[in-house]
């Protein structure tokens, strides 16, 4: 890309940016203030109370080695909730580390000598440690801080995977599109944030330290040292006024009051095609009706979908009938699509109060894929093939797959397959690692654009494992009472998108790197629905 | 007055003792030395009678009180305290430090900021070039000084001083002994200072105890010891050590 072209791309989404910007500094933000306010008195009650020290500190530790993923998926399930809330307790519970263990560190390495002359003239014990122990801590404490901020914003990145927003949206929705400009577009301001971040809190704690001689009045070095003492406020600050000055923000609630809280909250989970029925479907309801739809896209994978629909966190996403069969309601594969279909609707409705509506047509099912040339080379048509030769080959899969019953356990279990090495990948990385011979099978979709484009050979499902994966918009049941024109809209969509279709609207996106919400708006309008 | 009876002081549960047997008293307004040499138990017995170390057996009375029935913070404020490791509050200007005891007890800054401006005088580091400085923006003497004024900001009635002028050269530690007599006279304090600086000892002390690994040689005035030295402990650091500097 060149520097004109850079620039455009990054002042399209300036507004976007900001509001990311903002999110981002926001977590950030309150969850180091928030394990400040925890951190630093825990630091000190350990300080104080010897046997606590080993238990409470090992507690800490132990939150700290919990992968950043696992412990907002566990959050996620405990609270029930997705977005900012499980966010803010994930990053502060990493933050407490840092700050507790400076401020232990900090306390217990003021010099004796010092306390024995604080306690000499005659300090109370309180006195000794406000006067003297912590004031001379700080400067540990402090960078027990920084730490914490520094991590807590690479940390944020990862609050997008459940729809708290951050920087973290643009790399989730560049992964999710193989799209390299938007992964730098949330990588590089958060990096740059990292810095800003750890310089200000530094700047702030050499503003703190006390005035010196050569800090003289009127001096530069003293007029510096005010504005670094300023510096981590005026940030605050500024972030705050992002956060609350969101685009659209005002005028949405404005919308929000006058249509009497009318929103549709609208999920996907964190590929493209999700992302593409995600906007069809809010752009006809937007056309078609008077609601304001909330777009909560990229939320990781089928299970924070669920979830989120489930706890009334979101209203409505799509879902494909052999996931909700075998991945949510842990039924074994129904072959027939009807039946299929038939069952999950009536298990949703008893189970979670959720309606599936007309399917959109295509079958996205799971396709091993191998490369054209070795396929041609082998003569594999079918799965079968394979069979002989997979303790020789390489598979990538989506971490999905290789847990799904209807994944990976179930082909070893119905052809025998096994591979001799198996990698997961995140979906947009699979077809890049198959192209490029790191892998030599993937479990690529049926409708995905690149199985075409870049020259793959979806094999034949020859013992009819791969259960139909027919996607239909799935709601909730309360949300179709209050507005039951939803659902008359969202029938539109019934049987207009086959497989071919679907395989072209995905490679606009993944391979032309289209804009999805452009590239929707003129299918829809050429298929004359909106 | 400050009375110390029958003192003993062990750290390791009676194997061995840092201070033995120790009988002494400091009468009112009166300077007593502690002279010995490194690790006889001195440091022990000064942070006995304010309590930061307490002793394994033995009474200590300050003003006629046990220092048991004090309440251990009121008998510190009343005990001026210069630490042999100086002991300043670094994060703290040399003005602060000097005020810290006032503003524990409570005065009004006014009267902190007077007592604060006479001190710094008195020890020959006016307020205008010092007060706002940092103390490691000091030389070890000056610092020295400041930690006397601190342990006399409050007007103590006891002053305990633990080699107050234990790192400085000879120049500057004659004048600082200068001082401390003009102050002696001046100010009327039942001081217990401590050094292992025999001439010291005898310029500053009206009496001299003399410590040796635990044990109590000798107490009296300078013409006691050297005229009838009680011990042969005695007679040898008066006679080996410093021959002819004495008289
Ligand atoms: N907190 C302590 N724990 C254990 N032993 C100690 C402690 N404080 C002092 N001692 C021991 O008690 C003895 C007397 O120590 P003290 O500090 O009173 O010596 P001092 O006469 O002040 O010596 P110096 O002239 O070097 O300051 C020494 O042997 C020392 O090792
Ligand atoms: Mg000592």
């Amino acid at each position: 890309m060149s520097l004109d072209a850079v620039v455009t791309y990054v002042v399209e989404r300036l507004p976007e940016l900001w509001l990311r910007t903002g999110e981002h500094l926001m977590l950030t933000g309150c969850s180091t203030l928030a394990a400040m306010f925890i951190g630093i008195p825990l630091g000190i009650l350990i300080f104080r109370t010897t046997w606590l020290r080993g238990p409470l500190m090992g507690v800490i530790g132990i939150l700290q080695t919990i992968p950043s993923l696992a412990m907002l998926v566990f959050l996620l399930a405990l609270l029930k909730k997705i977005g900012v809330l499980p966010a803010l307790i994930a990053l502060t519970l990493y933050a407490l580390l840092p700050i507790a263990r400076n401020t232990l560190t900090g306390l217990e390495e003021v010099s004796s000598e010092v306390m024995e002359a604080a306690q000499g003239i005659g300090m109370k014990e309180y006195q000794q440690l406000m006067m003297v122990r912590i004031p001379l801590a700080a400067p540990v404490i402090v960078a027990g801080i920084r730490t914490a901020a520094v991590v807590g914003v690479g940390i944020a990145t990862l609050s997008a995977f459940i729809g708290a927003g951050g920087l973290g949206q643009f790399i989730n929705r560049g992964l999710a599109l193989a799209n390299t400009n938007l992964i730098l577009l949330g990588a590089i301001p958060a990096a740059l944030l990292a810095v800003v971040v750890d310089f200000s809190i530094g700047a702030f704690e050499w503003g703190l330290r006390p005035e010196r001689k050569k800090d003289k009045k009127g001096s530069l070095r003293r007029l510096m040292r005010r504005l670094a003492f300023v510096l981590p406020v005026a940030i605050v600050l500024i972030s705050m006024l992002t956060y609350f000055t969101k685009p659209g923000w005002i005028s949405k609630t404005a919308a929000q009051l006058k249509s009497g809280n009318k929103v549709v909250r609208i999920g996907t989970k964190n590929f493209t095609e999700q992302i593409i029925l995600g906007e069809m479907m809010a752009q006809l309801i937007e056309t078609k009706t008077d609601l304001i739809v909330e777009r909560r896209f990229n939320l990781g994978g089928t299970m924070i979908c669920h979830g989120a629909l489930v706890n009334g966190e979101i209203d409505l996403y799509a879902e494909y009938t052999g996931t909700g069969l075998t991945a949510i309601l842990k039924h074994p594969v129904i072959p027939d699509p009807e039946e299929a279909l038939n069952h999950v609707t009536r298990a949703y409705h008893e189970r979670f109060d959720a309606q599936w509506l007309k399917p959109f047509g295509f079958n996205n099912t799971y396709a091993l894929t191998v490369r054209e040339a070795d396929a041609k080379k082998n003569q594999w048509n079918r799965i079968s093939d394979l069979v002989n030769m997979a303790m020789e080959m390489r598979a990538g899969f989506t971490a999905e797959f290789a847990e799904r019953p209807d994944g990976y356990p179930g082909l070893r279990r119905i052809y025998g397959l096994r591979f001799g090495e198996v990698r997961d990948f995140d979906p947009a990385l699979m077809y890049e690692a198959v192209v490029k011979g790191e892998v030599d099978v993937v479990c690529a979709f049926a409708t995905d654009g690149r199985i075409a484009a870049y020259h793959l050979v979806p094999l034949k499902d020859d013992l009819n494992f791969f259960p139909p994966y027919h996607a239909a918009p799935v709601i909730r049941e309360n949300i179709l009472k209050t507005h039951p024109k939803l659902g008359d809209v969202l029938s539109l969509f019934g049987g207009l998108i086959d497989n071919a279709t679907m395989q072209r609207l995905n490679f606009e996106v993944d391979g032309k790197k289209r804009k999805t919400a452009e590239m929707v708006e003129e299918f829809l309008k050429a298929k004359g629905i909106l | 007055m400050i009375k110390l009876t029958h003192i003993f002081k062990s750290f390791d549960g009676g194997r061995s003792y840092a201070v033995k047997d120790l009988s002494l008293s400091v009468g009112k307004g009166e300077t007593l030395v502690l002279l010995g040499s490194s690790g006889c138990g001195k440091t022990t017995t000064l942070k006995m009678i304010n309590r930061l170390i307490e002793p394994t057996q033995g009474i200590i009375e300050v003003g006629g009180k046990d220092v048991m029935d004090y309440d251990p913070v009121d008998l510190r404020r009343q005990i001026g305290y210069v630490f042999q490791g100086i002991g300043l509050f670094p994060h703290m200007t040399i003005e602060q430090n000097v005020e810290i005891v006032p503003r524990l007890l409570g005065w009004s800054i006014r009267s902190r900021q007077e007592r604060m401006r006479e001190l710094l005088d008195l020890v020959g580091l006016p307020a205008e070039s010092f007060a706002q400085r940092f103390p490691d923006e000091l030389s070890g003497g000056q610092q020295q000084r400041v930690g006397v004024a601190r342990a006399l900001a409050a007007n103590p009635t006891y002053l305990l001083m633990d080699e107050p002028f234990g790192a400085l050269d000879a120049l500057t530690r004659e004048a600082l002994q200068q001082e401390l007599l003009n102050l002696k006279k001046q100010l009327k304090k039942t001081i217990v200072f401590v050094t292992h600086d025999l001439h010291e000892a005898l310029l500053i002390g009206d009496r001299i105890a003399i410590l040796h690994e635990g044990n109590l040689e000798q107490i009296g005035t300078k013409k006691d010891i050297l005229d009838t030295p009680a011990t042969q402990f005695v007679q040898d650091l008066f006679t080996i050590k410093r021959p002819g500097t004495l008289t």
